[in-house]
């Protein structure tokens, strides 16, 4: 602990414990996923950084995205994205999260992400290296100092927007939704 | 050689099969639909009891799909692929299920991105596609590009929608 941020920590003890110790979803996503085991492995240890992989979605406060996301794996990472408790960060890794990637002409795979699950930080890649990962880490704990990493507020305040370009691409969804819809206004 | 005298045992049982061997180890026969079947038991007979995969190509401008069973022996190098054509327009075939069990998620697969239809098969339920609703996506008359700009790119982004 450093003698300059001792007073966040006596200020705001719960923000910076929060910050410190991100929990992930060990939901191994897309081809991304080969370059989690090296992260979270002793070579390039992401517990030096407080991140570790949590046994269950309901532990969890972060959640990577890592690669492509095809329309089978969407409904497995909204179920997943609804459980987790807030607060709840996500992270998409590569590029085809961020306008379709290698997959932009595919009929299977969504082309931005920020349409169906509110998304914190993109790292760019095909896939990132652990450095940049670790990068994106860091960029994402000054998020959270400023109060500027707000993706659960914002699915929860436009769920109405969320829930129908949900179901625009899966058809009718199986689960209730998760906020109360057509209350604004 | 093994492949010298599967061909030759081919060519008097099935006499108008066309036979390909002019590379080392691959054997290409092509044999019409009605004794496609027929082809296979005789090779698993004769001890070749490794379905390696089934493809389909499709042959737009001749309005065909042809069928592509590729068989092989699990000690031996010799792989034999067995190419047959169906027609287009009335897409059925009989299922190579009695013959290797295997066969039953290549056809799976080929039932739902071409739109075969395979008797015998009990399982022809989706493997990949979600909500699908359009032609079958590997034929080459489906647009690609069009599917995608109609489904995924109509959407607004949350700032473009308040």
């Amino acid at each position: 602990m450093d003698r300059n941020q001792l007073s966040k920590w006596i200020k705001q003890p719960g923000k910076m414990g929060h910050k410190y110790s991100l929990w992930a979803v060990y939901f191994c996503t897309g081809c991304g996923i080969i370059e989690v085991p090296p992260v979270i492995t002793s070579r390039w240890d992401a517990e030096r950084f407080g991140v570790m992989a949590a046994p269950s979605p309901r532990h969890a406060n972060l959640f990577m995205i890592t690669g492509y996301v095809s329309l089978k794996t969407l409904k497995a990472i909204i179920r997943t994205y609804e459980l987790m408790p807030e607060p709840k960060y996500t992270v998409a890794f590569g590029s085809c999260p961020i306008n379709g990637g290698m997959y932009w002409d595919s009929y299977n795979t969504i082309k931005h992400l920020d349409k169906y699950i509110p998304i914190d930080g993109w790292i760019a890649g095909c896939m990132p290296r652990p450095e940049a990962i670790f990068i994106g880490v860091t960029k994402l704990w000054m998020m959270i100092e400023k109060g500027a990493a707000t993706g659960y507020v914002r699915y929860r305040e436009n769920y109405e927007y969320y829930r129908k370009n949900q179901e625009k691409v899966l058809g009718k969804l199986e689960w209730p939704p998760l906020y109360p819809l057509g209350e604004k206004g | 050689m093994m492949g010298k005298e599967i061909e030759r045992e081919i060519k008097i049982l099935f006499s108008d099969a066309v036979i390909d061997s002019t590379e080392k180890n691959r054997l290409k026969i092509r044999i019409k639909k009605d004794l496609a079947i027929y082809l296979l038991e005789f090779l698993k007979s004769r001890g070749f009891n490794y379905l390696v995969a089934i493809s389909c190509v499709d042959w737009i401008k001749e309005g065909e799909f042809e069928l592509v069973y590729q068989i092989g022996k699990i000690d031996d190098p010799l792989r034999i692929m067995v190419k047959t054509r169906i027609s287009r327009d009335r897409a059925e075939f009989k299922s190579a299920i009695n013959v290797y069990k295997n066969a039953q998620t290549y056809e799976r697969e080929i039932h739902e991105l071409f739109g075969i239809r395979f008797e015998g098969n009990p399982r022809l339920i989706p493997l990949f596609l979600e909500n699908w609703n359009d032609i079958p996506p590997f034929r080459k008359d489906f647009d690609t590009r069009k599917y995608v700009k109609e489904t995924f790119e109509g959407i607004p982004t949350l700032e473009e929608s308040k």
